[in-house]
């Protein structure tokens, strides 16, 4: 396998909630992520799928350490980055980067598409004048936007040109790791396809790896190598894309799996969904034992007892469901 | 029978600073008593627009329905008073909004939106709109009810808040829902739930639901006719598996290819339909699609192809599909 470029060890960030006006007094955590471990290798896109509020765009933030974790490792080039100041984060920033979802609201409306791309190079002084100009230009023609369009102001590209901008930033600086949160959600259907064939694209010239963050199932099931079930703050299930879509293990991702419609109305008629109970309970009052359990329609009698470990289940496939666990050491 | 509700040729335009935006441009559909029709495409394709048309609740004075007919029951909503078509909406024609958080009263009690109607449409009293509302809820499957109905909408989560719509939108027990992307806010399982929920309370009343949508998995879930639109016009319509198996218009057949699908081996290209949506303002010539469309005929620059039937109830607004071919079917 590829050589590893992210290693996450046991990640936890835990948002305090506190009571008081004046003196504020924390009541209660807020598990946002609680102990995830997993890698990303070079040039491989890593899908990470769950429902709003699971915890999925805090874990990428706490990799770029655009959020500091509460506790737990990220190891790039061998160096804990959670360890680093933020003057010597400066330097690695310019390998990881990032897409946001919104690219209505992460591009600066009083830069012009020049200012915007460009600005990676300014911060860093990778070039300047004639360079930074035709650099700024060849970033245009890679992400298929016009170079004249340089001059033009966020509010003068539609939606999809816009992401294109964000993901030239992204480029700017020849990262080798990108996180894409939920790049395609704000964007029209014909439009969405537009994108991700893109994203392939640049992934296959420059080998940049991706944390591919959705919550469309089918999506990720396109652009992703491995995909990474979370729920409340956990890791419910990591495997490989086509051993996922294929077998899932955990309840919660065949439950997942069974609600995406299929756009084909003669197999919607034949296929049961699986309805799952209630909704997503508050990460600051967690179920016990399995976090899924009361949500499950498979939970039996261990399941509000017993916490599951993220384990082998052969085959490039780690699930954390009793079912699953044979026996405890 | 006539059908429940026919909307013919309307066209409603709004005023912008910019020039005359023709947000709806001659859109004409039925749907017929308990039926549940889809009306499918992009932002800014009009599909709502055409949707609040019918309720007139397009904003104005920027926006105006400039010519058409609404027919409900056979009469014509456009010609009605207001006051006459206060007594329409919520009462016979409700509609479920696509973001709860902003279309709820922060400061009502849950209980008190849903009554509200109630009182209005049926004059019962506040107690008796109360006791109503609390067994609106458990039909809508919201825990404690009799608690719940006492809360305001902050105190509810997402899919519940929806949930409380979806009362509001039955309490007065309307011949037609329509559902502006209802389940476009929520997560997949919820979705599901709240879909699931729709389809049963419609089927139990006999309601006939419009269901607005970008999502070509849920119409086919859950509408047995589509009305596929683009650039404020409807460029295809018929049964749903006759729009999904045998595309007459090349947007719709663009659309199909474009979405990845869970239950198709994995491909390792997308097909994406390439260039953007038209202006509005000032649509080109001919066919609106035809600058994106890899099929189009020296025809489709110049004349504005109008829906003719291809085949027995299943129409489509292109010269190439309406020369017999369909060269985008493999």
């Amino acid at each position: 396998m590829a050589e590893v470029v992210i290693e996450v060890n046991n990640l936890a960030k835990y948002f305090p909630v506190t009571r008081g006006l004046f003196r504020q007094k924390k009541i209660a955590d807020v598990k946002a992520v609680d102990g995830v471990s997993f890698t990303i290798h070079k040039g491989e896109t890593l899908g990470l799928v769950g429902e709003s509020g699971c915890g999925k765009t805090t874990l990428g933030k706490c990799i770029l350490q655009l959020l500091r974790p509460t506790s737990g490792e990220v190891l790039f080039e061998s160096r804990d980055l959670c360890e680093l100041s933020d003057k010597e984060l400066v330097p690695i920033r310019a390998k990881l980067q990032v897409i946001f979802q919104d690219p209505y609201d992460s591009l600066d409306p009083r830069f012009t598409a020049m200012d915007i791309i460009g600005e990676p190079l300014r911060i860093h002084n990778i070039s300047k004048g004639k360079e930074y100009r035709d650099r700024v230009a060849e970033l245009l023609d890679l992400v298929g936007l016009a170079r004249y369009m340089a001059e033009r102001y966020p509010h003068e590209f539609s939606g999809g040109q816009r992401q294109r901008l964000g993901i030239a930033r992204a480029l700017a600086l020849q990262p080798e790791f990108i996180m894409c949160d939920e790049p395609i959600s704000a964007l029209d259907v014909s439009i969405q396809a537009q994108i991700i064939n893109l994203l392939d694209d640049l992934q296959q010239k420059f080998g940049v790896a991706y944390l591919f963050i959705s919550h469309d199932l089918s999506v990720v099931r396109h652009i992703s190598d491995r995909v990474i079930v979370m729920y409340l703050g956990k890791i419910m299930e990591i495997s490989t894309r086509d051993e996922l879509y294929k077998n899932p293990l955990h309840p919660y991702t065949q439950a997942l799996l069974s609600a995406v419609p299929i756009p084909d109305p003669a197999v919607e008629i034949k296929r049961d969904v699986i309805l799952l109970k209630g909704e997503v309970p508050s990460p600051m009052n967690p179920p016990t034992g399995c976090v899924f359990h009361p949500r499950c329609y498979r939970a039996f009698a261990d399941c509000p007892k017993i916490v599951p470990i993220l384990a082998d289940a052969g085959g490039g496939h780690q699930v954390a469901c009793l079912l699953y666990e044979t026996s405890r050491p | 029978m006539a059908p429940l509700l026919e909307v013919k040729n309307i066209r409603t335009y709004f005023h912008t600073q910019d020039g005359v935006v023709k947000a709806v441009d001659g859109v004409s559909y039925d749907v017929n008593r308990g039926e549940t029709i889809a009306l499918v495409g992009e932002s800014g394709c009009g599909k709502t627009v055409s949707a609040l048309s019918i309720l007139r609740l397009v904003a104005e004075p920027a926006g105006k329905i400039i010519s058409g007919e609404i027919l409900f029951n056979g009469v014509d909503l456009l010609k009605l008073s207001d006051a006459e078509m206060h007594k329409m909406r919520g009462a016979r024609i409700s509609i479920i909004f696509q973001e709860p958080q902003t279309s709820l009263n922060p400061v009502l009690t849950i209980g008190r939106q849903i009554s509200e109607g109630l009182e209005f449409h049926k004059n019962m009293s506040l107690h008796d709109g109360m006791l109503e509302a609390t067994r609106l809820l458990k039909l809508v499957g919201i825990p404690h009810p009799e608690r719940r109905v006492y809360e305001y909408p902050h105190q509810f989560s997402g899919g519940m808040r929806q949930r409380a719509m979806i009362a509001i939108a039955i309490a007065c027990q309307p011949q037609l829902i329509i559902a502006d992307e209802p389940t476009t806010v929520v997560d997949v399982t919820i979705q599901a739930q709240l879909l699931e929920l729709i389809r049963n309370i419609t089927k139990e009343l006999d309601t006939a639901l419009i269901l607005i949508t970008h999502n070509l998995g849920i119409v086919a879930r859950y509408a047995k006719r589509v009305f596929v639109m683009y650039a404020g016009n409807i460029v295809e319509y018929g049964q749903a598996l006759d729009v999904y198996h045998q595309p007459c218009h090349p947007y719709t057949a663009g659309l199909l290819a474009s979405v990845p699908r869970l239950d198709e081996p994995r491909k390792n290209r997308l097909q994406p339909i390439e260039g953007q949506p038209p202006d509005l303002i000032a649509p080109p010539a001919g066919c609106a699609f035809q600058a994106r469309c890899t099929y189009s005929l020296p025809q489709c620059s110049k004349e504005k192809p109008v829906l003719m039937q291809i085949t027995p109830g299943h129409f489509a607004a292109c010269w190439i599909s309406q020369r017999g071919t369909k060269p985008w079917q493999k």
